[in-house]
């Protein structure tokens, strides 16, 4: 007998991949198929179900096949499927600890297909989905799982915030952290709350609220999960943001390609895409930027919080945590002390013990004391705290790191509460700065700058300077006394109001009026109304504009020949009645400068105008001539921004021993990443042309040239008779007039 | 080009003979491959030597396990050697594995690729002595109604052979177990594709998938299982026949001396499992999985679902005539018998 040939299909007996896709173009028509499948299906449910553990295998199709083909095509046929996603969710979670690793992956796979489909609401897939995450032993079930949860929250929240389901699964969240203080589980739900933080999923106080709850739990891996989070958990979401927003796609170098380029579909398509996505990022630009606390402000109660912590973890004998994890709890809770201004009073006298040199991580230690102080904390506290650093830290004898982290943290202390150290240590310091150790020395002169700024009556008066000695004579300079808070007041105000001011006056000489006239206010108010909106000024858009820097602002050195010269007895008498006017005159432009804050609503464009007006005076504080008025270090730095043990240290590597020539190197090396190798400007230019696809100059062509090439020509060249060479100097001569072979004579 | 001296140096680097020094192993060639691995342990697998030959038992068993082996061949030999250790034992001698034992390896045959594996396992089947397999009808129902519904209609077509052998062998108890009469009427509507009006007229072009199968008129042989099926389930029953429940009161209130009456209903009860329906272990059962045990009940259950459908099948294959439509006649009889009876007395 011949044997018949066989067709591909044919062969395969049972093929559901096959049946699928026709269910996929003609559900009708195949109903009765896709019913013989499911009982199919029921049938080995059934067969399954009286013994789950026991893997056997049913011939040609298993049961993970039918789940796989049945959740395919389910959407078809809701009328027989309505059972479908409840039978699969029994089956995961009765026997996820029994099923064979395939069957319970096609599962979990199963049910999120049918949740795209519709066929099954988020909320219940989750509530699958967690409880097994957390009580199942195998690793890639919960690497599985884990996953599919969280983009499982993202799709839910992609287009709008699902208030809803967030609400549950942070509830469920908080459950788990809340209900076993001293179980590992909890990490799970750090995990899953931090990651949707970084996503900017979940902004809320709620995700907080777990946090704060797994920071106070008795695990200890919780414990740091959540002090982490505290710690690092901001940074890491503006980090994200970042990310996504460094993938410049250069739109019309895409375009250009796709001219030159052969045709395809897809690049056409990969170049809409990259247009969409610029799009859409313009969109968002124009779009308010999402008003996101850090998870430090969102925080109820941080006083019972910071409590809680510090008496749970640092001062309970019996608490388990680790020099390394204390540390963390440490700074998180001086952060919050810092930050909201609180009132832990046992915390600085538990900061006592560890402030020796000898302390590991003492850095860490003082840098986290200084976070911890702030201007209400009672200066009698932070007293000895600071004679015991004073004492440990700085003598003669100590090494020059040591006295140099010293001093920096006594500086930080200070700048936060300058009540905190008195006269005589102060000077003593201060005396540092003749230190032959070049940290020591910086380190000290930052003392004395800061309090050339906050309490120059402390100092002595050779260390005083210039201006603050000035100041401290004319007596508008006072020393803020405990627990005075200065007026709050909107930053850069000043500059405005001094600018429309002279707006005013511009416009008075104008009409013709004298400068001083103010009949117009009412005038000048509508012209402010009638300008509400800062997108009708054309001319005041902030990021295309470019902002005034004077550049012929003189550099005055100061002279010490000049102050010392002694002045005449009549003009020391008229300069001190300036002095007076001008101090009338000063306290009362403050004055005026509040009334335009406390009696007008500023519009729009006039905080626009402000912002120009400030990132001017930014940009001419730079400048060398103003070099006094540069912002201080420690005014600079945001109360969010955490002080590391870095800055504690300072700049003692500036005092340890010389360095080896190839420390050095690597030194100079770390700022400069991005380059790789010492180049001329020349050539580095030519590589980045190069990497562009850019063509080469004739005159690169000719230098490349094989030298075999060239010898011909250079032979005949030697051979050239004189009448030979005028002609092709003639004509040389003639091609450069004409400009080039081609020439430009038509044109 | 070749003509540059540096070309030239290279290209004579190629024929070069290596050097061989004295004392030094020899250079590995090119393309030499490491083939040397490490091993943390090494494995010894046991092997059984034994002098004297296997006993018939431990061969029996033996083959019992071959039943789940990869090659098809080996699973149709293993099986005909059971058929033939069984079908040739002293009569009334037992088994040498009971039926429990040896029927979970041959459950999964049912759906077997291989068409020599599944008629091999027939063969076996009906070698078992009726009264075990009664016992174990449940079990094997699920199988055979998976291989009802099968892609494949060789697998398909030789599950309904399985079915009117159980039907046969232990009619009662495959329509009163659990799922059995339901879910397996669900099937045969599944298998003749009588489930809606418009699948179950002839004309319609039903788009069947799968391969129509080797062994040809898989409707007829469906057909004639349904009919077998039917009558177990909803036939009128025979006096000393099938039922033997109802026959045998008036057998039993006979047996026992006179005071004695209704005594045979307060003994331990013969069958196996007296209390199944009372699913005391198993998960809920819901209309479809739950045990019909009086042909009342499945009778009512009938008239209600699968009446219209059937005769509605019945009469679409009667007019397409041919051997299906004798076929179907035999269908026809049956249910017109049990229409009759009716509900029951």
């Amino acid at each position: 007998m011949v044997k018949r040939k066989l067709g591909a299909l044919e062969k395969v007996e049972a093929d559901l991949p096959n049946l699928q896709h026709k269910i996929r173009r003609d559900p009708k028509s195949y109903i009765e198929d896709f019913r013989a499948q499911h009982y199919q299906y029921e049938s080995h449910r059934e067969i399954f179900m009286a013994a789950p553990s026991s893997a056997t295998d049913t011939g040609v199709i298993s049961l993970r096949d039918l789940i796989d083909f049945i959740s395919h095509v389910a959407d078809c046929y809701p009328g027989i499927c309505k059972d479908f996603p409840q039978q699969l969710i029994d089956m995961l979670m009765q026997h996820h600890l029994v099923l064979e690793t395939e069957l319970r992956e096609k599962l979990v796979g199963s049910l999120v297909l049918l949740k795209k489909k519709d066929l099954m609401d988020s909320a219940t897939l989750l509530h699958t989905l967690f409880p097994i995450l957390i009580s199942t032993p195998s690793k890639t079930l919960r690497a599985l799982l884990f996953q599919k949860i969280l983009s499982e929250l993202r799709t839910a929240n992609s287009k709008t915030t699902n208030h809803k389901l967030n609400r549950t699964m942070q509830t469920v969240l908080f459950n788990l952290v809340t209900s076993d203080r001293t179980s590992a589980k909890g990490l799970w739900a750090i995990k899953i709350t931090r990651e949707l933080w970084k996503r900017q999923i979940w902004t809320e106080a709620k995700a907080v609220e777990i946090m704060k709850e797994a920071a106070l739990s008795q695990n200890e891996k919780v414990i740091i999960g959540g002090v982490r989070f505290f710690l690092g958990g901001d940074k890491e979401r503006e980090e994200l943001e970042d990310e996504d927003s460094d993938e410049e796609v250069n739109v019309g170098q895409v375009k250009h390609q796709l001219t030159i380029n052969k045709k395809t579909r897809k690049k056409a398509r990969v170049a809409e895409k990259a247009i969409k996505a610029v799009r859409n990022k313009e969109r968002k630009k124009g779009n308010p930027a999402p008003l996101n606390f850090s998870a430090l402000h969102l925080l109820h109660d941080p006083q019972g919080f910071a409590d809680n912590m510090f008496f749970k973890h640092l001062q309970n004998g019996k608490s388990k945590l680790n020099l390394e994890q204390k540390l963390q709890v440490l700074q998180l809770v001086s952060r919050l002390v810092g930050l909201h201004k609180l009132h832990i009073m046992p915390l600085y006298s538990y900061f006592q013990k560890f402030l020796t040199p000898r302390q590991p991580s003492v850095t860490s230690f003082l840098a986290s004391l200084a976070q911890a102080s702030h201007d209400l904390v009672p200066p009698d506290v932070l007293e000895p705290l600071v004679q015991k650093i004073a004492n440990e830290f700085v003598s003669e004898a100590s090494a020059g790191e040591v006295a140099t982290a010293g001093l920096n943290a006594i500086r930080e202390i200070c700048a936060r509460q300058p009540l905190a150290i008195d006269e005589t240590l102060l000077q003593d310091l201060v005396m540092y700065k003749k230190s032959k150790d070049k940290g020591v020395m910086m380190a000290s002169k930052g003392l004395l700058s800061l309090y050339r700024d906050v309490g120059a009556q402390m100092l002595k008066k050779r260390d005083r300077g210039k201006e603050a000695a000035m100041s401290l004579r004319a007596g508008d300079r006072q020393e803020r006394r405990y627990g005075e808070q200065a007026a709050g007041e909107i930053e850069g105000l000043e500059l405005l109001a001094k600018w429309k001011d002279e707006e005013r006056r511009k416009k008075n000489i104008e009409n013709g009026l004298p400068s001083d006239a103010e009949d117009n206010e009412e005038e000048n108010d509508e012209a402010d109304w009638a300008a509400w909106n800062v997108e009708d000024d054309e001319d005041s858009d902030i990021d295309g504009e470019w902002i005034n820097v004077e550049d012929d602002v003189e550099i005055v050195l100061s002279d010490s020949e000049d102050e010392g010269k002694p002045a005449s007895k009549k003009a020391k008498q008229e300069e001190e009645a300036k002095k007076d006017a001008e101090k009338q005159a000063e306290t009362d432009k403050a004055i005026d400068f509040m009334k335009l804050a406390t009696t007008r609503i500023l519009t729009p464009a006039d905080l626009a105008k402000l912002t120009e007006l400030r990132a001017q005076a930014a940009a001419e504080a730079t400048l060398p001539g103003n070099k006094g008025r540069v912002a201080a270090p420690w005014t600079s730095r945001h109360t969010d921004d955490p002080l590391t043990a870095g800055e504690i240290e300072g700049l003692a590597a500036l005092s340890a021993a010389k360095a080896t020539r190839e420390e050095r190197i690597a030194h100079a090396k770390e700022g400069k990443t991005d380059r790789s190798e010492h180049m001329s400007k020349e050539a580095r230019r030519k590589e980045r042309k190069e990497e562009q696809g850019k063509s080469t100059t004739n005159k690169e062509k000719a230098r490349k040239k094989n030298f075999l090439m060239t010898l011909g020509k250079a032979r005949s060249k030697n051979k050239r008779s004189l009448v030979e060479t005028r002609a092709v100097l003639k004509a040389h001569v003639d091609r450069g007039k004409r400009g080039g072979r081609r020439g430009n004579v038509g044109q | 080009m070749g003509s540059s001296s540096k070309r030239k140096k290279d290209k004579q680097k190629d024929f070069q003979k290596p050097k061989l020094k004295v004392g030094k192993t020899k250079a590995k060639p090119d393309n030499y491959t490491d083939t040397s691995f490490k091993s943390k342990s090494i494995v010894l697998t046991q092997q059984s030597l034994h002098l004297s030959a296997p006993t018939s038992n431990a061969t029996f068993t033996h083959n019992l396990s071959l039943l789940s082996a990869k090659s098809d061949s080996q699973r149709r030999d293993s099986l005909a050697y059971l058929t033939t250790t069984i079908s040739s034992r002293p009569v009334n001698s037992p088994l040498p594995q009971p039926v429990s034992v040896i029927l979970p390896s041959l459950l999964p045959l049912i759906l077997d690729g291989t068409t020599s594996v599944r008629t091999q396992l027939l063969k076996l089947l009906r070698t078992l002595p009726p009264g075990d397999v009664e016992d174990h009808v449940a079990q094997l129902l699920p199988y055979v109604r998976a291989g009802m519904t099968h892609l494949a209609a060789d697998i398909r077509s030789s599950a309904v052979e399985i079915l009117s052998w159980m039907v046969e062998a232990a009619g009662e108890s495959t329509v009163s177990c659990a799922g059995g009469w339901i879910k397996t009427l669900n099937c045969f509507l599944s298998v003749l594709g009588w489930h809606t009006e418009e699948s179950s007229r002839w004309s319609s072009s039903r788009a069947s998938f799968g391969k129509p199968g080797s062994q040809g008129k898989p409707m007829v042989k469906t057909l004639g299982a349904l009919a077998m099926f039917l009558d177990a389930g909803i036939g009128k029953p025979s006096i000393g026949g099938v039922d033997s429940e109802m026959s045998g009161d008036d057998d039993e209130s006979t047996d026992w001396p006179f005071p004695l009456c209704q005594t045979a209903q307060h003994m331990i009860s013969d069958s196996s499992t007296p209390f199944a329906y009372l699913n005391l272990f198993g998960k809920p059962r819901d209309e479809e999985g739950e045990m019909y045990e009086t042909r009342e009940d499945r009778y009512r259950v009938f008239s209600t679902r699968f009446q219209p459908a059937i005769e509605r099948g019945i009469k679409s294959a009667r007019e397409e005539g041919g051997e299906l439509g004798r076929a179907s006649s035999g269908v026809s009889k049956v249910l017109k018998e049990a229409i009759a009876y009716g509900p029951g007395p």
